[in-house]
């Protein structure tokens, strides 16, 4: 086993052109003095980095509205617990793995070509995304509630709908809004690249700057953006510990 | 010994809440407006959508195996492995480093947060600074994917081997042994298949980041996705999609069940390592 893994290492290894003499040659490499010194004054600029910055977090506020919105009937329909019938249970199941498995990149670049160029096709493909993460976790959240409530709900007499509601609904929601703020610090992350294939956000600035060469402006987009994904993190951070 | 009681938190007043909730609105309407997204905008989208996916079919699955987009697709495979193994071999010993039951504070901190700094900075961002040095290609790729691995994997293996069970550490520490010998023998064995299951679980998200990667040059099958939808070849997309959901879904399968056996031996159940490893991120 341990010699079937090193054997596909050293295979793949070579596929990817990999040579221990690369790791000194990327670090001698010349190109690496375009990346200084970092014109800061251009990258303050109010129209260069700091409107696409803020269409960045507008993106992520919106994508994160709408899959989560989506997600929480599908998560219900996913869950063996609170699945109104087995077509259901199965067939968004399939859908959602099948969704989750085209990269996120990959949906914004297909809906860039769809629904045109921008912000815009950049929230679908977050809220795509989005969905995608919050069924997952959502809908384990729910296999794992307590039946409980909603058996006694169900004894009552109640119909699907008002049972699901009132027995397991309560229970799951406070992980609901957990994993939403999670979702969100993920969207933030990824509607910083999703510029890079056009649709909307910093991103974009940084594949235009990229495409002049002009590396140290890149340079200073990135430590803005390592810096806001920073905060962000130990907010959320903060948040999600004390909802849980 | 007496058992004290934690005080009961108040759970928060309804003004709060909306408060919270009218906050959010607000952010949402804000970010409705500043995108310029109407409600016919939004609900056109999926029509449009729709359209793109009808013609994907049937899938061009000839023309797409002429343009060797079957290679492209294994190319993402080795890309995400060497990435993977990169970031395995690196952090492992960073881990040791950063754990703070085996490592004093002074390395600690530091080892820290460089693992904190570098999961910061998704991969395309890393393969945008590397393409210039390295050249277009999959090494690129391997390389951004492999430092962004580190730090996910070193912060996940630290986090386990702060859990371990102290032991076996004295043990290995009453007959001499020094702080290397502590960790190799008191401390990996019981660390280990974790931290194996921690590298699986990055090699299936590396699989879809290393699939994105190719769309900026960084090697493997996003290439050819971007050129077919340049040139509006429908169904030609749809056969480099198909080819890619059946490797993700083909190796999230494989690699979740080795990561079941692992964990949990012959009899685990499916969801409790699943829930945990989803609660970890779905994309570290």
């Amino acid at each position: 086993m341990a010699a079937l893994v090193a054997a596909y290492s050293l295979y793949a290894a070579r596929q990817v052109g990999f040579a221990p003499s690369t790791f000194w040659e990327v670090w001698t490499n010349p190109l690496w003095e375009k990346f200084w010194p970092i014109p800061w004054d251009w990258v303050f600029d109010r129209h260069n980095v700091i409107d696409p910055l803020i269409e960045t977090f507008q993106i992520a506020i919106v994508s994160t509205l709408i899959g989560c919105s989506l997600a929480l009937p599908i998560s219900f329909a996913m869950s063996s617990l609170t699945t109104p019938n087995r077509v259901t249970h199965v067939v968004s199941r399939s859908v959602m793995n099948v969704v989750r498995a085209v990269p996120d990149l990959f949906w914004a670049k297909l809906l860039v070509t769809a629904i045109g160029i921008g912000a815009f096709a950049g929230s679908w493909a977050l809220s795509v995304f989005s969905l995608g993460v919050m069924v997952k976790l959502f809908s384990e959240t729910i296999d794992g509630a307590d039946p409980r409530p909603l058996e006694a709900a169900r004894a009552a007499g109640g119909r699907h709908g008002p049972a699901v509601r009132t027995g397991v609904l309560p229970t799951v929601l406070p992980a609901y809004v957990a994993y939403a703020l999670y979702v969100f610090e993920l969207n933030i992350r990824a509607s910083v690249v999703l510029g890079l294939v056009g649709a909307g956000g910093v991103g974009r600035v940084v594949e235009a700057q990229r495409q002049y060469f002009r590396f140290d402006r890149v340079l200073g987009i990135l430590l803005i953006i390592f810096a806001i994904v920073l905060i962000i993190e130990q907010v959320s951070v903060v948040i999600r510990r004390r909802l849980v | 010994m007496t058992a004290t009681v934690e005080r009961p938190t108040r759970p928060p007043t309804a003004r709060r809440r909306w408060l919270l909730v009218g906050l959010a609105g607000v952010a949402v309407i804000w970010s409705l407006s500043g995108l310029d997204i109407t409600l016919e905008r939004l609900l056109g989208a999926p029509a449009d959508a729709w359209n793109i996916v009808r013609r994907m079919f049937p899938p061009a699955f000839d023309e797409a195996s002429d343009r060797g987009v079957f290679g492209k697709v294994f190319e993402s495979v080795h890309i995400a492995w060497i990435g993977t193994v990169i970031g395995a071999v690196v952090s492992l010993p960073l881990a040791f480093l950063a754990a703070d039951n085996v490592s004093p504070g002074w390395v600690r901190l530091p080892v820290r947060q460089l693992f904190n700094a570098i999961r910061a900075v998704p991969e395309l961002i890393l393969a945008v600074i590397l393409i210039p040095v390295t050249g277009l290609g999959p090494w690129a790729g391997a390389l951004a994917i492999g430092i962004h691995s580190v730090g996910t994997l070193g912060k996940w293996a630290c986090e386990s081997i702060e859990s371990i069970d102290y032991g076996p550490v004295e043990a290995v520490e009453s007959c001499g042994g020094r702080w290397v010998g502590r960790m190799r023998w008191g401390v990996l064995p019981q660390v280990m298949p974790v931290i194996t299951s921690y590298w699986l679980f990055r090699f299936e998200i590396n699989v879809r980041a290393s699939a994105v990667l190719g769309m900026i040059g960084a090697g493997g099958v996003g290439a050819e996705l971007v050129s077919q939808l340049i040139f509006r070849n429908f169904p030609a997309v749809g056969a480099v999609l198909a080819v890619t959901i059946a490797m993700v879904l083909t190796i999230d399968t494989v690699s979740g069940a080795v990561r079941r056996r692992i964990i949990g031996g012959a009899s685990s159940t499916r969801r409790s390592t699943e829930a945990a490893f989803a609660l970890l991120g779905i994309r570290g």
